[in-house]
C-alpha cells in the first residue's frame, strides 16, 4: 500500500521535473514543418484524411521536414488544431475537407508567411479576403490569399474512363451509379460516367440515385446502399458504380451477390476491399495521395500556386485515372483498354472535356 | 468551517484518485501506441511526454487556456445537466437529444435576428435554445411523473427521435440555398466569435454565471430544497408535504435548459448548423457530474479539466505523436473508476462512503419504483 | 479419563473484541451458551449485539479473541462456515423468497441432490415435514412462503436452519412483529429446540418476554458485558438499569386525561391499498382534544392505509376525514399540516427524514418554505441553524453538531428529530405511527412522555402501533382494527392484554383452528403491506 503512495508521488514529481526541462527539443529554426489538419473522423479513414496524411508525409520524408498530424475530433476544433500548427512554427499545414475551408481562409489571412494547403476545398472570399458566407466570391482568393492553394479533382475525368468501361462491358446494356449525397464532387463523377458511357454506347440506360441529402446517412449507410443496388439489378443493371462511401459498400457487395459488375470510387477499392476483388473491375480514382505530395513539395518552392487548382488528367503526375484491374484484368479487352488510352489522352490535351454536372 | 473543508477534501477523494488512476492506465495504453505509431519502439517516458504537452497545451499560453475555458463551457451546461438531475435523484441520459434541439432552436432563432445588435442577437438566440431544451427535458419529467416511465428509458428513446427530427429539419425544412451541403443559414449577429485571435467568446460568461447560480438554487432556496430532499428521498418529501412529481417535471426541464443552453453555445459558435453536428458533449456531461459529484463546483472543475484535456490534445499529437483518441480512453477509465467507486477505495484502502452517496444510487436505483406524490 | 467432568459448553465466546473505526462495538465480550440452553442477549440499539452475533456468523472478523464450540476453538471465515459448524441465524427481518415455496425456500444453498443434476424433491419434503412434526408445528412444504403469516414465515426461517443441521440457532428479535397468541405459540417451538438439545440465543428488547423465556441472560451495555443474571434473581426494572446503566420508568405515568371536542372524525372512511383492494372498509372514529385514541391489530389489517388517508398520502374511496370540524377530505398533505395536523411515520427512514441532509434541514423539512425558515424562495440557513441549536437542546437530541446528516444518529435520536419536527409546533392532532418501533428503553420512555406531554396540552393523538404493550401503556381509548374494520372498542385503563390480543386475531369471531399453512391465524393480513422493521 505505501508502495503505491511512493510510485504514484514519483511519478507526479517525475512529471513536473520533466515538464520543467522541457522534452522536446526545440528544432533548428530553418527546419522545414509540415502539418496535416484531418476532418473530423479517423486518420486511417482510407480516404481523404489518410491520404492527406501519407501525401504530407511523403513530401516531408523527400525534402527533409518535419511532419505531423493532429486529428479534429469536433466541427467546432478546426480553428483550434491549426492555430496549434502556426503557435509550433509550421510551414506548411495541410487541411482536410471542405468544412474546414472557411476556418483555413481566415488562417491563411492570419499568417501570410505560413502555406496553407486545403484538400476538396472551394475558396470563396470577400473582396477583403474573408470567407464570404453570402458566396458571391467577389474577391479573387489567388492574389487575396497567396499563401492558400485549395486542391480540387476532375472528378468528372475519372467518371468518365468508369463509364468508358462500364458502356463497354455492359451487356444488358444499362448501368447504374449510386450517390451517396449529391455533392459537387458526387455529381461530377456521375456526369462524366454517364457520358463516357454513352461515348461507347449511344443507347445506354443508365440509373442513378441519391442515398440522402444528410452526407452523415448518405456516405455511412450500407444497408440502404445495397437495397438500392438490388434494385437497379432488378431493372437490368449490370455495371454499377458506387459514389457514397461506406454505403457504396453495400452497392459492391450486391453487385457480387448478383454476379455482376462493379467500379470503385477515389481510391483503389480492390485494396480496401480485398474479399470484393472477384467483382469490382476498377475504380475511378484522384490521385490523392500523389498530387496532395506534389502540392506539399511546391510549397517548398516558389512553384507554388494559389487559389483553386483542378487536378486533372493533365497534372504532373495525374491526378486522376482508373486503378489497376487485378483479378478482372481480362475483362478488358485491348478494344477497351484503347478506347480508355484515347479518352485520356484527349482529356489531358484539352480536347476532350466531359460535363461536371 | 473545518468540518466543512474536510467534508469537501473527503468528497473529491474518490475523483482525484480515478483521474490518477486513469492516467497510470492510459500511460500503458500509451507505451503501447508508441510501439505501433511512427517510432516504434517503447518509450517509457512518452507518458510523461504527453501528459506534460497536454498541459503545456492548454496553459502554456493564453491562447490554450481560451481554448480551455471555451471547450469547458458546455461541458459545464450539460455537466449541471446531468448533475442537477442527479440531485433530483434522475438520472438524465437525455443531454445528447437536448443539446440538439437548443442547438437548432437557436440557429433558427439566429436566422431570424441575424441583422439585429449582437447583444440583443446573442441572448435572445440562447434563450431560444433553453427553451427547446427545456422542452425536451420536459416530456421524460412529464412521461416519468404522471405514467412512472423510468426516465432512462425515455431519454434514450427521446435522443434517438429528436437526432432524427432536426436532421430531416436540417436537410429539408431549414436547408439554406446556395450551399452544396445541407445547413441552415448564417446566425449573423448571433454568431459567437472569437474575442481578439483566440477563441474566447461571449458564450462562456453564460455557462459560467450558470455555476454559482446553480449552486445558490440548489443550497439556498427552498426550491433546491426540495430538489434534493426529492432527490434523496422521495417519499420522506412527499409525507412532509413537497410535491415530487411536480418537482421531477421542473428539474428535467431545467436540466434540459442546460443542456439546450449548451447546444446555443456550440451552434452559434459555428454560426449556422450543420448537416452532421455530432457532438459528444451530451455524454461528457454524464463524465462531469460524476467526476464533480453532482456539485456545480465540483463540475465547473471537472469542466475544466475535459476542456484542458481537449485543449491540449493538438499539441500533444505533434509534441508526443500519441493519438487523439487517447483523450477519450482517459475519460471512459475515468468513468469506469468512478463508476466503480468500491475499485478505487479498495486500491487506496479508503472507508467506504457513508450516507449521502446517492449519485450512483440514483443511476443504479431498479426500474420500476413507485412514483408518489 | 476416569473423572466424571461436565462437558464444555456448545459455545463458548471468549473475549471477543471488535473494533470499528472510532468505536469499540464488543470490548471483551465473553458468552457461553450450553446444550439445551435458551440464553437471551439483552441490550439497547447499538450496544453490540448485533456485531457479536456478526462476529459468530462469519459475517464479521473479530480483532480479539477466539470462539469454542464444544470446547474445540474454531476459525469462522463466512456464514457458509457458520452454518457448517452448526450455526443457524434467524434475522429480524426475513431471509426469504415469498414467490418460492417453503420447501423450495428451504432448499436453497442445501440442495439436496437425487443426482448431480436435479433436486431430490421427494426426499426433502419428507424431512422437512418430519422436523416440523419433530418440534411441534407442521408445515405445508408446497404452500408459497407470500401466503404465510408472518408467524409462520419465522417458523419456516427456523425450520431452515433445522434443516441445515443447526445445533447453535440465533434468534434476533423474533417476536417483534407477532401477536401475543403468536408469541406464545413461538416460545413453544424454542422451549421444544431447546428440549431436544439445541442451544438457542435469543435476542431481544422486551424485557418481559426474556424473562419468561431465557435460562439465563445476559447484558450488554456499549460494547461490554455488564451482567449476567437468572430469571428468578432478577426483575424487569433490574434489567432495564443494567441495559441503560441507570434507573428507567419502564412504564410512563399517563396520568388522568381530560377529552374535550372531538378533533379528529374519521367517517364512514373506505380506502383501497396498492393493488385496488379495499383494505379499509368503513370505518368510523373520532379522536378528542387531550386524548390518546390507540389503534391495536395485527400489522396488515389496513392500519397503514387508514394513517395515510388521514394524513393525505393517500385518497380514500369513500367517506370523510375531518380535522376540528373542518372536511380535510381532498386536502394535500401541506394544507392538512399547515392546519394543525402533526404526523410521526412508521418507518422513519422511509418516510419521516432525509437521512443525508444535516439535522437542521431535517428540523425544518416540513416548514422550510415559512418565515422565519425562508424569505421568498431564499432559504434562511441562520434561521434554520438557531432553530435547530434550540430544538436539539429542548428534545435532548445527542448530536455532536447540528450540520450532522441525520443518517448517522442512532436510530432513538433519529426518531427524536422527527417528533422535535412535529411536536413543536402547535397541533390541533396528532398521529403517531409506531412511534417506538426498534428503539430502546431510554428513547421509548423519552417519546411516551412527550406523547403524553402532547396530550395534556390539548392535542389529540392517534397512536398506531403493533406493539400492543405500547398500546395498552398510553391509550385512553384502544381500538382495534381487523381486515379493515373496527371491530371493538374499549378503555384503556382497564382493557385485558388477551382480549385484545384475541379481538386483533379473530376480530371477535370465535378463534379459528390453525391452519398447518397458518393462513387462518391471521385473516386479512396482506404479506405485501406489511412493512419491514426499521434500524
Amino acid at each position: 500500500m505505501k508502495k503505491l503512495y511512493i510510485v504514484v508521488v514519483a511519478l507526479i514529481a517525475a512529471s513536473f521535473v520533466l515538464s520543467a526541462c522541457g522534452t522536446a527539443a526545440p528544432p533548428a529554426a530553418d527546419e522545414l514543418k509540415i502539418g496535416v489538419v484531418t476532418d473530423v473522423g479517423q486518420l486511417e479513414d482510407k480516404s481523404f484524411n489518410q491520404a492527406s496524411y501519407e501525401g504530407g508525409k511523403a513530401a516531408a520524408e523527400k525534402l527533409g521536414a518535419t511532419f505531423d498530424v493532429i486529428v479534429t475530433q469536433n466541427i467546432s476544433d478546426y480553428k483550434q488544431n491549426i492555430q496549434t500548427f502556426v503557435d509550433q512554427g509550421f510551414d506548411v499545414i495541410i487541411t482536410v475537407g471542405f468544412l474546414i475551408g472557411t476556418d483555413t481562409a481566415i488562417a491563411a489571412k492570419e499568417n501570410p508567411d505560413v502555406k496553407f494547403i486545403g484538400v476538396d476545398q472551394n475558396i470563396c472570399v470577400d473582396e477583403q479576403g474573408a470567407p464570404d458566407a453570402t458566396f458571391t466570391c467577389a474577391g479573387d482568393a489567388a492574389t487575396l490569399l497567396p499563401n492558400y492553394q485549395g486542391i480540387l479533382f476532375a472528378e468528372e475525368q475519372a467518371g468518365y474512363l468508369a463509364g468508358i468501361v462500364a458502356g463497354s462491358i455492359s451487356k444488358t446494356g444499362t448501368i447504374g451509379s449510386v450517390a451517396g449525397t449529391s455533392l459537387p464532387a458526387v455529381v461530377a463523377y456521375i456526369a462524366g460516367y454517364e457520358a463516357g458511357a454513352k461515348s461507347v454506347n449511344p443507347d445506354i440506360k443508365t440509373l442513378t440515385q441519391e442515398v440522402n441529402p444528410d452526407p452523415a446517412k448518405g456516405f455511412n449507410d450500407p444497408a440502404t446502399g445495397k437495397a438500392i443496388a438490388q434494385q437497379f439489378i432488378a431493372q437490368g443493371a449490370d455495371v454499377l458504380f458506387q459514389v457514397a462511401g461506406l454505403t457504396g459498400q453495400g452497392v459492391l457487395e450486391a453487385a457480387c451477390d448478383a454476379g455482376i459488375y462493379g467500379i470503385g470510387v477515389d481510391v483503389d477499392q480492390v485494396q480496401t476491399l480485398p474479399n470484393l476483388s472477384k467483382c469490382i473491375v476498377t475504380s475511378a480514382e484522384k490521385k490523392l495521395k500523389d498530387t496532395i505530395q506534389a502540392v506539399a513539395e511546391s510549397a517548398a518552392t516558389d512553384e507554388f500556386k494559389a487559389g483553386e487548382v483542378f487536378y486533372n488528367a493533365a497534372s504532373e503526375p495525374p491526378a486522376i485515372g482508373l486503378s489497376p484491374y487485378h483479378d478482372l484484368e481480362s475483362v478488358i479487352t485491348p478494344e477497351i483498354q484503347a478506347k480508355l488510352d484515347d479518352a485520356f489522352a484527349k482529356m489531358k490535351s484539352g480536347e476532350l472535356k466531359p460535363p461536371r454536372k | 468551517m473545518k468540518a466543512r473543508l474536510r467534508s469537501y477534501a473527503g468528497l473529491m477523494l474518490v475523483p482525484a484518485l480515478s483521474i490518477l488512476l486513469a492516467l497510470l492506465v492510459a500511460s500503458v495504453l500509451i507505451i503501447a501506441s508508441g510501439l505501433v505509431g511512427t517510432e516504434k519502439k517503447v518509450n517509457l517516458l512518452l507518458p510523461l511526454i504527453a501528459y506534460r504537452s497536454l498541459i503545456v497545451g492548454a496553459f502554456g499560453n493564453f491562447k490554450g487556456i481560451a481554448n480551455m475555458v471555451v471547450a469547458a463551457a458546455p461541458l459545464m451546461l450539460t455537466g449541471l445537466a446531468v448533475g442537477v438531475g442527479l440531485k433530483a435523484g434522475l438520472f438524465n441520459i437525455g443531454a445528447t437529444g437536448q443539446v440538439l434541439s437548443g442547438g437548432l432552436a437557436a440557429a433558427l432563432i439566429g436566422m431570424q435576428v441575424a441583422d439585429a445588435p449582437v447583444l440583443i442577437a446573442i441572448p435572445v438566440a440562447m434563450l431560444g435554445g433553453m427553451l427547446a431544451g427545456a422542452l425536451a427535458g420536459f416530456i421524460p419529467g412529464f412521461l416519468k411523473a404522471f405514467t412512472g416511465a423510468h426516465e432512462v428509458v425515455t431519454t434514450i428513446m427521446l435522443n434517438a427521435l429528436i437526432q432524427l427530427i432536426v436532421s430531416g429539419l436540417v436537410n429539408d425544412v431549414f436547408r439554406a440555398p446556395g450551399f452544396s451541403f445541407a445547413r441552415t443559414a448564417p446566425v449573423g449577429s448571433a454568431e459567437l466569435t472569437g474575442l481578439g485571435n483566440t477563441t474566447l467568446h461571449l458564450g462562456v460568461i453564460f455557462a459560467l454565471v450558470c455555476i454559482p447560480l446553480s449552486y445558490w438554487l440548489l443550497w439556498r432556496t427552498t426550491v433546491g430544497f426540495e430538489i434534493r430532499a426529492v432527490g434523496a428521498n422521495p417519499t420522506a418529501a412527499f409525507y412532509a408535504g413537497m410535491k415530487p412529481r411536480r418537482m421531477m417535471i421542473l428539474t428535467m426541464s431545467l436540466c434540459g435548459a442546460f443542456a439546450g443552453l449548451a447546444g446555443a453555445i456550440e451552434v452559434l459558435r459555428l454560426g449556422y448548423y450543420p448537416a452532421v453536428f455530432g457532438t459528444g458533449i451530451g455524454f461528457d456531461g454524464i463524465t462531469v457530474a460524476l467526476l464533480g459529484q453532482s456539485n456545480p463546483i465540483g463540475i465547473m472543475l471537472s469542466a475544466l479539466l475535459l476542456g484542458a484535456m481537449r485543449a491540449g490534445a493538438p499539441l500533444m499529437q505533434i509534441q508526443a505523436r500519441v493519438p487523439v483518441e487517447i483523450i477519450d480512453v482517459i475519460q471512459g477509465i475515468i468513468l469506469i473508476f468512478l463508476a466503480a467507486e468500491i475499485v478505487v477505495r479498495k486500491i487506496f484502502r479508503l472507508r467506504t462512503a457513508g450516507v449521502g452517496a446517492g449519485e450512483l444510487q440514483t443511476i443504479t436505483r431498479t426500474y420500476g419504483e413507485k412514483v408518489v406524490g | 479419563m476416569s473423572v466424571a467432568q461436565s462437558p464444555p459448553p456448545r459455545l463458548q465466546m471468549r473475549g471477543i473484541t471488535k473494533r470499528f473505526p472510532g468505536v469499540i462495538a464488543n470490548d471483551k465480550i465473553d458468552l457461553d451458551v450450553k446444550a439445551g440452553e435458551i440464553h437471551a442477549l439483552l441490550g439497547e440499539n447499538g450496544a453490540g449485539k448485533t456485531t457479536l452475533m456478526n462476529v459468530l456468523f462469519g459475517l464479521a472478523r473479530p480483532d480479539e479473541g477466539e470462539i469454542l464450540i464444544d470446547g474445540n476453538p474454531v476459525q469462522i471465515a463466512d456464514p457458509a462456515d457458520a452454518i457448517a459448524r452448526g450455526i443457524g441465524m434467524v434475522h429480524q427481518h426475513f431471509m426469504l423468497i415469498p414467490v418460492l415455496t417453503v420447501a423450495e425456500n428451504i432448499l436453497l444453498g442445501a440442495e439436496t441432490m437425487a443426482n448431480p443434476i436435479f433436486l431430490d424433491r421427494s426426499e426433502a419434503r419428507r424431512r422437512i415435514i418430519e422436523l416440523g412434526k419433530r418440534f411441534g408445528f407442521e408445515l405445508d412444504p408446497d404452500a408459497k412462503v407470500e401466503t404465510l403469516s408472518v408467524g409462520w414465515q419465522q417458523r419456516v426461517e427456523i425450520l431452515k436452519a433445522l434443516y441445515r443441521q443447526a445445533r447453535i440457532l440465533v434468534l434476533d428479535e423474533p417476536t417483534a412483529t407477532l401477536t401475543p397468541q403468536e408469541t406464545v405459540e413461538v416460545f413453544a417451538v424454542i422451549r421444544r429446540l431447546a428440549a431436544e438439545g439445541h442451544s438457542i440465543i435469543f435476542i431481544s428488547h422486551k424485557l418481559y418476554e426474556v424473562l419468561e423465556i431465557a435460562d439465563r441472560i445476559t447484558v450488554i451495555r456499549r460494547g461490554q458485558v455488564v451482567g449476567s443474571r437468572l430469571p428468578s434473581e432478577t426483575n424487569e426494572d433490574d434489567l432495564a438499569a443494567l441495559m441503560v446503566g441507570r434507573q428507567v420508568k419502564l412504564a410512563v405515568d399517563r396520568g388522568t386525561s381530560h377529552p374535550a371536542e372531538p378533533v379528529l372524525t374519521v367517517e364512514n372512511l373506505k380506502v383501497k391499498s396498492d393493488r385496488g383492494q379495499e383494505v379499509v372498509r368503513g370505518v368510523n372514529f373520532s379522536v378528542r382534544a387531550g386524548e390518546i385514541l390507540g389503534i391495536a391489530g395485527v400489522a396488515g389489517n389496513g392500519q397503514d392505509e387508514l394513517v395515510e388517508a388521514i394524513t393525505g398520502l393517500r385518497r380514500s374511496t369513500e367517506g370523510v376525514v375531518r380535522l376540528a370540524g373542518e372536511d380535510i377530505t381532498g386536502w394535500t398533505v401541506r394544507q392538512r399540516r399547515e392546519h394543525g395536523l402533526g404526523y410521526v411515520p412508521g418507518d422513519r427512514q422511509k418516510y419521516g427524514l432525509v437521512l443525508g441532509f444535516p439535522i437542521s434541514d431535517n428540523l425544518v423539512l416540513t416548514q422550510y418554505y415559512k418565515s422565519p425558515f425562508a424569505r421568498g424562495i431564499q432559504k434562511q440557513d441562520a434561521a434554520i441553524e438557531q432553530w435547530a441549536q434550540r430544538t436539539i437542546e429542548e428534545f435532548d437530541i445527542r448530536t455532536p453538531s447540528w450540520a450532522v446528516p441525520a443518517g448517522t444518529l442512532s436510530g432513538g435520536n433519529q426518531q427524536k428529530v422527527i417528533v422535535a419536527r412535529e411536536f413543536s409546533r402547535d397541533l390541533k392532532a396528532l398521529v403517531l405511527d409506531q412511534p417506538t418501533r426498534g428503539l430502546d428503553v431510554g428513547s421509548i420512555e423519552f417519546i411516551h412522555k412527550q406523547a403524553i406531554g402532547k396530550r395534556d396540552a390539548g392535542t389529540g393523538i392517534l397512536l398506531v402501533s403493533a406493539e400492543l404493550d405500547e398500546i395498552l401503556e398510553l391509550s385512553d381509548r384502544i381500538a382495534v382494527m381487523y381486515r379493515g374494520e373496527i371491530v371493538a372498542v374499549v378503555d384503556g385503563r382497564t382493557a385485558n392484554k388477551e382480549e385484545i390480543g384475541l379481538l386483533m386475531a379473530t376480530g371477535g369471531r370465535a378463534p379459528a383452528k390453525e391452519s398447518p399453512t397458518g393462513t387462518s391465524s391471521q385473516p386479512g393480513a396482506d404479506p405485501d403491506t406489511i412493512r419491514g422493521g426499521t434500524s
